[in-house]
């Protein structure tokens, strides 16, 4: 039987298990995450009031349950198990990681400048993220992805229009509580180049208690500008939202150390924009548990997500931070017909697998595991809400262990 | 009955509903072909069996990418008088385009000459329903209303 370790559970990592299972159905694929808890980006990426999305581990649940794949949680490379150790005892390993950490801005930082993946991480209720901050009434956000969409539309959201969201209470104290004056996006580039989904920017004309604003002219065809029309002008409340295109990012104003606004430059010169907080949403990048750039520099065929022998790569972890779920699976499946292609041709004997690296059953979480902490989430959600995350890793541990009592 | 399930899908939420329905239909001794409509030719389609046609919306209310080629070949005007299909639209109310991709699909085959068997049945991702619940009653009702004719 041929072993396949695949290292992060997000959505690259469980639609290449999905692929590799449905072409090969009797391999052994084992699924790595330094969580405790499965589906990465779905789980903390995605936003909490978009449920659909969050559908698709309906998929990835039967990647563990039908198609036979080993989830094993908690289990951080480098720290638990090296990438040597996984090559020897795996016909193939595949990096699935994702890309965690914000990229920055080139210029100097102060408080008050917070990355969008940091948040929505505080957000989500990640294990690993820092509390909330303090962001003040005024925020400006840059970017002008769907991660900058996201942020705005959870700032500009009142409590009721989170229901039936997975938001916990904390975090919809946090949103809620705070009073929202002004909310300023601010893209680098002209608006029809922006880059988030149209339909993301349909979704704000929804909003309950906002008042928008497009900066620049907006004259032109394109899905993005039309959207953007569509929601020019609307007015159901006292939050100000204000697009802003063009517009380049030259450095922060600071006051005793925190930020008091951005300093931009146009095609009409430099202004500032006043704020409380700046958030960043300019892009991901690695955050150094593997040393992707080496692996990346020194990749056989990159464009194929393979790195050296019986080594893969996949998602944004290999594609860097673009593309969406749906695009990422296309990349994954086809990565699995590849893998297996390769190891088919390789007749070296079988791999030993799991069982020759040492791991602690005891500080693993299995797939069943996770189960125990899915079935607690759920059936303890607050009201108006679908779940409510467990958000330590130590209660992530013991829910996991506790075996309930049949009734 | 020679059943053939066709799927159009982004994210492979619709193909993996429609493992279930084959599945489902199997068990009640149907004969059940299942593909994706990347795969399929409008020319291809047989009128001597029933199509359960499942499609998902992507993006600003468009056809999932699988669904694309499928549609971009109807352009030609295949006559396809005198087949019998009926459509199920996976969609997420969220957004205003909901289920625009499944009500392009059922217009174009509509527009070709096929006959729709029962009203179209969506499913919205962000209820709480299981797609599977809403999808199995309405395949059922689909082939139930084909045999009694």
């Amino acid at each position: 039987m041929r072993k396949i370790a695949i290292i992060g559970a997000g959505p690259s990592g469980c639609f290449t298990a999905q692929g590799l299972l449905k072409l090969r159905p009797d391999w052994q694929v084992d699924v790595y995450d330094k969580l405790p808890v499965p589906y990465g980006l779905v789980r903390y990426g995605v936003a909490a009031d978009h449920q659909g999305t969050k559908n698709i581990v309906r998929q990835f649940e039967r990647v563990f349950t039908r198609q036979g794949a080993r989830f094993f949680g908690n289990v951080t490379l480098g720290q638990d198990v090296t990438l040597d150790q996984l090559r020897d005892a795996y016909d193939g390993v595949v990096l699935a990681a994702g890309l965690a950490g914000d990229r920055s801005l080139n210029f100097d930082t102060a408080d008050g400048v917070i990355g969008a993946g940091e948040l929505t991480r505080a957000l989500y209720d990640h294990p690993d993220a820092p509390d909330l901050p303090d962001i003040g009434g005024d925020v400006v956000i840059l970017g002008n992805g769907n991660v900058a969409v996201d942020i705005l539309r959870l700032l500009a959201k009142g409590e009721t229009e989170f229901n039936g969201s997975d938001l916990s209470p904390r975090a919809t104290q946090w949103l809620t509580s705070r009073d929202i004056t002004s909310l300023t996006i601010i893209g680098r580039s002209a608006a029809q180049f922006a880059k988030f989904d149209p339909v993301m920017i349909r979704e704000l004309g929804k909003l309950e208690d906002v008042s928008i604003r497009v900066d620049d002219p907006l004259s032109g065809g394109e899905k993005g500008l039309e959207a953007l029309r569509s929601i020019d002008g609307l007015n159901t409340g006292s939050k100000r939202i204000t697009f802003s295109f063009g517009r380049q990012p030259k450095g922060i104003e600071t006051q005793d150390g925190k930020i008091t606004g951005l300093s931009v430059e146009t095609e009409q010169g430099s202004e500032t924009i006043s704020c409380d907080a700046l958030i960043t949403a300019i892009g991901f990048c690695s955050d150094a548990s593997v040393d992707r750039d080496a692996l990346i520099e020194s990749a056989e065929a990159i464009d194929d997500g393979h790195l050296a022998a019986g080594l893969y790569a996949a998602g944004w972890f290999r594609r860097g931070p673009r593309g969406t779920i749906a695009e990422n699976r296309t990349d994954s499946l086809a990565l699995a017909a590849r893998i297996v292609e390769d190891i088919e041709q390789n007749l070296d004997c079988e791999k030993m697998g799991q069982d020759v690296l040492g791991l602690s059953a005891a500080n693993m979480v299995t797939y069943q595991g996770w189960q125990r902490i899915n079935e607690h989430e759920t059936t303890q959600a607050m009201a108006a809400r679908c779940r409510t995350k467990i958000h330590t890793r130590a209660e992530m541990l013991h829910q996991a262990s506790t075996i309930k009592e049949v009734n | 009955m020679d059943v053939t399930i066709l799927y159009g899908t982004e994210t492979g939420n619709a193909e993996m509903l429609c493992e279930d329905i084959q599945a489902a239909l199997e068990d009640a001794g149907h004969d059940i072909l299942m593909e994706n409509l990347s795969d399929v030719n409008p020319t291809d389609l047989d009128i001597a069996r029933v199509y359960l046609v499942v499609c998902s919306t992507y993006g600003d209310g468009e056809l999932p990418a699988s669904a694309k080629p499928f549609a971009e070949a109807m352009k030609d005007a295949p006559d396809l008088n005198g087949l019998r299909f009926g459509v199920f639209g996976l969609g997420d109310r969220e957004y205003e385009t909901f289920n625009l991709g499944s009500k392009q699909i059922e217009e174009m085959l509509i527009g070709a000459g096929a006959t729709l068997i029962t009203e179209r049945v969506t499913h919205d991702a962000s209820g709480s329903d299981m797609a599977e619940d809403v999808a199995l009653p309405w395949a059922e009702t689909v082939l139930a209303t084909v045999e009694a004719e």
